[in-house]
């Protein structure tokens, strides 16, 4: 009996045994597992997230696919005095982008490299007890949530020039173009082009990706500037791609031109589909533009020279080409849709605070207006003889069309308004009219597109006015706003709701918040 | 409510003898080639002029004689709360913040949708829905059983109930004011908007007219019309900038009506119902005439009867009457033998003696 007993314990204590060893291994390898955000930086928005899933393009997956936070990596490589060849091998002039690889040959190669060399540094680092990351399958392979301060990067103007500078204006530092018979990169002086051009997004026959061109060339000359102690730009991640870093790079204020060789002026000039220039004003008034004011507004040359830095009119002819995919000249310059086009872009313009309190109530007419088109189309000028050049041509127009943003005399504009007509529930709504056709004139003052198409002293008033003829005096509001729902012009609102509509979305849109829309005694007091 | 169950079953079998006589039994239930009345009138709720005020909760409230709210019209924090039309309010603005792809809050209006083949119409078996020409679906509580199906039947879960009214409860719903619109009023709502963010007209002008205003404010608006084809169509529909599903409007419902999906059950019931006369008729058809067979072949046993006895009788009679002549025969010749040998003895006597008292002449 007693024999039966003891025996039982010893039973109960193995097994009590077996269970707590079998607990403590489990809590140890999921204690490992965390590599997850350390504390740190945990939560934080990181802008260094890969994913890990090269194996895709050899078929499904068969474990999640691996969250690696680069700068992690390369701040614990470079305690150790380890930089970027500690993984990346070189391939050719660079360190290739892929991790201590050159090609993918196999899915069980690129496996094999990952579990290998991953597993092995893991391994190492915790033998000589530091901090390490997970060498078993679920430590990488989870899926787990990390918030991304990612963006996308580009060049603007004052980078660029920031670079021009730091490379004492040695374009050919960046710049290359293909030479197609020694097949192999050259530099042209004049015929520096935007990165994109070539470089599209994914990798083509022609040119690498973007992405890999940027991985590459960006990083190896900062890592070369830094390992040179020079001043140099970032060579991890956040560095150009975090959201909150980009807002802090410095910018230049007033940037020099770049000098390619572009006009300073010119006329748009329309070319047959024979490659032959068409002569001004032999079908219509031309359109003088001033290339160096668009260059100052924009930050970069691809906003119009979208995939080539050729005049529009080369591959845009008047009848359209197979270079410019058939959109001839007109669409180009008129679709307003695309952004690279004249209208498309100036339409974009209108969204900004100070142009949407007019332009955001405002119909769009398709087709535009007429009496639009004179604000580009010009007349020939009495000086032009048939010898004059483009360039002169444009600077003679140009000057005749300054552009200034133009409105009447203060006296001409009623101070104050009084909304009575409708008075019912609350007093009459007194508008301080002059204050703010003074205020909205003020907002554009020095914009030069606002200049350009407001040089009317009566165009201002047809953010309100609309509808009716440019005049000093223009109608009231109530000469066409009448009784609301008038089933013969549904699109008309009535007086009340015209009223409100005009105000209300010209407040919201400019950020003017108070008076909130529905407080309504902010603009109309009560009846006593 | 004031009808008898009596009279009930009478209108529900008649009506379903009607709907059977009617041109087909696709028809009687559900129409599919409706397209709503030409020139029906709707409402047009433009969700980007929507500032949230709640006047038109107001004006609804006031023009319907509803009774008053717990909070004011005025409070626009009961905005927080995602609300529902209820008994005493037939319209409400729901606020929908953080929607993706809208800089501020949005606001939705919602009331009876006033569809053009109107599920709560065709589910209800009392027909206290009308769709009247002009738009407006209209209820007739004189003849509510309050079964409540349309509440069940109505994809935009607005027709209520008066819970807490224990005399006659009523559904109740947007009227689209129709009286209102008799006198040639606008709808409450409609008429105190204060930025026509509802546009009242004709529903198909409507339909043009928010086209209208895709094309005029590029970027504005998504390109379509909440109403136009869902569940067969709407007279009131909505336009917005952001997708109908952050607004809580349903997109599963599909375009087909719903009259058009219970028409091939709801068919049969009209001709299920039309049976009846004619099964009833039937069987007392058959028991009449079966009735009608006995009777004439009682009356042919009768008279069979009745004829067997009579011959029976006149047989007996006339042996009974060959007998009294036999036997007055038989006294008369006894009589007569009689007399004949009284005569013989007289004669014989006479010619013997003396003939007493008769004379032996004259004898018969």
């Amino acid at each position: 009996m007693m024999k039966e007993r003891s025996s039982l314990r010893r039973t109960g204590l193995v097994m009590t045994l077996a269970v707590l060893m079998l607990a403590v291994a489990i809590m140890s390898v999921q204690g490992s597992a965390p590599a997850a955000p350390a504390a740190d930086d945990a939560g934080k928005p990181r802008a260094d997230i890969i994913r890990i899933d090269g194996l895709r393009q050899f078929g499904a997956l068969e474990r999640p696919a691996v969250v690696y936070l680069h700068e992690r990596h390369t701040q614990a490589l470079s305690k150790k005095n380890k930089d970027c060849a500690a993984c990346h091998l070189p391939d050719r002039k660079y360190l290739s982008t892929k991790f201590k690889r050159l090609t993918d040959a196999s899915r069980q190669t690129v496996m094999d490299i990952y579990h290998d060399n991953c597993t092995a540094c893991h391994r190492q680092t915790a033998d000589a007890g530091e901090k390490s990351g997970p060498v078993v399958c679920a430590g990488c392979h989870q899926d787990r949530a990390v918030a991304s301060s990612w963006a996308d990067f580009g060049m603007d103007r004052s980078l660029h020039y920031r670079h021009v500078k730091a490379q004492d204006s040695k374009c050919e530092a960046c710049h290359h173009q293909v030479d197609p018979v020694a097949k192999k990169l050259v530099y042209v002086k004049g015929k520096e082009d935007d990165c994109r051009f070539c470089h599209l997004e994914k990798t083509v026959d022609r040119a690498i990706s973007m992405r890999l061109a940027a991985h590459t060339q960006c990083i190896d000359c900062h890592r070369k500037r830094l390992a040179e102690s020079k001043d140099a730009g970032p060579a991890t991640c956040g560095g150009c791609h975090d959201a909150a870093v980009q807002r802090k790079i410095a910018k230049v204020k007033d940037v020099p031109r770049l000098m390619r060789g572009q006009p300073d002026v010119t006329i748009v000039q329309a070319v047959q589909r024979d490659g032959q220039p068409v002569a001004p004003f032999t079908r219509m008034s031309v359109v003088p533009f001033n290339h160096v004011a668009h260059e100052g507004a924009n930050d970069t040359c691809r906003a119009c020279h979208h995939s080539s830095m050729d005049a529009c009119g080369k591959c845009h002819t008047l009848q359209g080409s197979k270079d410019g995919k058939f959109v001839n000249l007109q669409t180009a310059m008129h679709r307003a849709s695309a952004q690279a086009s004249c209208v498309g872009c100036h339409d974009g313009a209108k969204a900004r605070k100070e142009c949407a309190g007019c332009h955001a109530t405002m119909a769009r007419k398709d087709p535009p207006e007429l009496s639009g088109c004179v604000s580009c189309h010009m007349p020939k000028p009495a000086a032009a003889t048939p010898e004059t050049a483009p360039k002169d041509m444009a600077a003679m127009l140009l000057a005749a069309r300054k552009p200034v943003t133009a409105t009447f005399a203060d006296e001409d504009i009623p101070e104050t308004v009084e909304i009575k007509s409708i008075s019912k529930q609350y007093q009459a709504a007194r508008m301080p009219h002059r204050k703010i056709v003074q205020t909205l004139v003020k907002n554009i003052q020095g914009n030069t597109i606002a200049g350009a198409f407001h040089r009317d002293p009566g165009t201002v008033c047809q953010g309100c006015h609309h509808n009716s003829p440019v005049a000093k005096k223009p109608p009231s509001c109530a000469s066409c706003h009448g009784q609301p729902f008038d089933g013969r012009n549904l699109t008309r609102p009535g007086l009340q709701a015209a009223y409100h509509l005009q105000c209300m979305e010209c407040h919201g849109v400019m950020g003017l918040d108070k008076p909130t829309a529905t407080d309504c005694t902010g603009c109309h007091k009560d009846k006593i | 409510m004031s009808i008898s169950r009596r009279s009930f079953l009478g209108w529900l079998g008649a009506a379903g003898a009607g709907g059977s006589m009617a041109a087909g039994p696709a028809r009687a239930a559900g129409n599919g080639q409706f397209a709503g009345y030409p020139e029906s009138l709707g409402v047009l709720f433009d969700v980007t002029r929507c500032i949230g005020c709640r006047k038109c909760e107001e004006a609804c409230n006031k023009v319907n004689e509803l009774p008053a709210p717990a909070k004011p019209f005025g409070d626009l924090a009961v905005m927080q709360t995602r609300r529902r039309t209820d008994a005493k309010s037939y319209t409400v603005v729901n606020r929908y913040e953080n929607v993706p792809g809208a800089k501020g809050p949005l606001y939705r209006k919602l009331q009876c949708n006033h569809c053009l083949e109107p599920a709560c119409a065709s589910a209800c078996f009392v027909r206290a829905f009308t769709k009247n020409p002009n738009g407006a679906v209209t209820y007739d509580e004189s003849v509510c059983v309050g079964c409540r199906y349309c509440m069940i039947a109505c994809p935009f879960e607005i027709p209520t109930y008066e819970y807490d009214r224990a005399l006659e409860p009523r559904i109740m719903k947007c009227t689209f004011c129709q009286p209102r619109l008799a006198k040639g009023l606008l709808p409450g709502c409609v008429e105190i908007c204060p930025v026509e963010a509802l546009t009242f007209g004709r529903r198909r002008d409507l339909i043009r007219l928010a086209h209208e205003r895709f094309a005029q404010f590029p970027g504005r608006y998504i390109d379509a019309i909440y109403g136009e084809k869902e569940m067969g169509g709407t007279a009131w529909m909505t336009i917005s900038g952001v997708p109908f599903r952050e607004l809580g409007l349903r997109e599963d419902l599909g375009v087909t009506p719903a009259p058009e999906l219970t028409k091939g059950a709801l068919s049969v019931v009209p001709i299920v119902a039309g049976m009846w006369p004619v099964l009833l008729t039937g069987i007392y058809a058959i028991s009449q005439r079966r009735d009608k067979i006995a009777r004439e072949e009682q009356a042919a046993a009768v008279a069979d009867a009745v004829g067997k006895s009579q011959a029976e009788a006149k047989a007996k009679l006339a042996d009974a009457l060959a007998k009294a002549e036999k036997d007055k025969k038989a006294a008369i010749d006894k009589e007569v033998k009689k007399a004949l040998d009284a005569a013989k003895a007289a004669a014989a006597a006479a010619a013997a003696g003396t003939p007493a008292d008769a004379p032996p002449s004259k004898v018969s």
